[in-house]
């Protein structure tokens, strides 16, 4: 008796397409926060975080 | 030789052709060069559709019905959660997976029906707004690949045999992107509500 978990056709469509989204998906969130850092800096002249922006 | 193994992985074919057509499209500009023509049909929805004037017109039609495409989000939420949260063994660790995946997956698309119509109702009463939103355009995008994923690679996936046989760490990437995918369907429906 084997334990071993064989990958067919279902489980190699699901992990690329899963792998694909799942990296679409952070970079889409990480490049949001970016802008956002960005917009703040241009905004503030600086962006700390757990620092009040607004606080000179 | 090329038949067989095209028989044997038909699905991942699929998944390889879909990929290859939407990186075609892209880098020929069609998805750019359609665009423009879209926005007659927004104006129209907006302005000459029955649902675009009862939309605009009755402030609390609109209202009644946002709620309802509220309540269809928060309750596609609430069974993604329940479920993937399942199968990445953090609730309901005392019920079979197969049974909360099975179980939820018939209330998950009568609420995804009535979130896909409500919330073309919704989107009508402002088209005009929505059409030039990119945030609009990457929820429908999430909302089209997400359901896709749902019907026709997930769920087939996880019914098709005993999750004790799938090799745990799909069955932990499959739920992390599902949670993924409709936190950003639920995130950009709110900043489009928020803009």
């Amino acid at each position: 008796m084997t334990n071993e978990k064989k990958w067919g056709d279902k489980e190699i469509a699901a992990f690329g397409v899963a792998a694909v989204m799942f990296v679409a998906l952070v970079s889409y969130w990480v490049s949001e926060v970016d802008s956002t850092v960005e917009l703040l800096t241009l905004a503030y002249g600086s962006f700390k975080l757990f620092n009040n922006p607004l606080v000179f | 030789m090329f038949s067989t193994l095209l028989g044997q992985y038909s699905r991942s074919f699929t998944v390889l052709l879909v990929a290859i057509v939407v990186v075609l499209l892209e880098v020929f500009g069609v998805r750019s060069a359609i665009y423009p023509g879209l926005l007659p049909y927004f104006e129209w929805i907006k302005y000459s559709s029955w649902i675009g004037i009862i939309g605009t017109t009755y402030g609390s039609i609109y209202a009644t019905v946002e709620a309802a495409h509220l309540l269809s989000m928060a309750t596609i939420g609430g069974l993604v959660l329940a479920t993937d949260l399942r199968l990445l063994g953090v609730l309901l660790r005392d019920v079979p997976s197969e049974t909360v995946t099975r179980g939820t997956h018939k209330a998950f698309s009568i609420a995804l029906t009535v979130a896909i119509l409500t919330g073309i109702f919704c989107a009508a009463g402002v088209g005009d707004k929505v059409y030039y939103m990119e945030v609009f355009w990457i929820k429908m995008l999430v909302l089209l690949t997400g359901a896709c994923f749902m019907y026709f690679i997930k769920q087939p996936l996880l019914n098709s045999k005993p999750h004790s046989e799938i090799n745990p760490w799909l069955i932990r990437l499959l739920a992390v992107t599902s949670i993924l995918i409709w936190f950003t369907v639920a995130a950009t429906g709110r900043w489009i509500g928020f803009s």
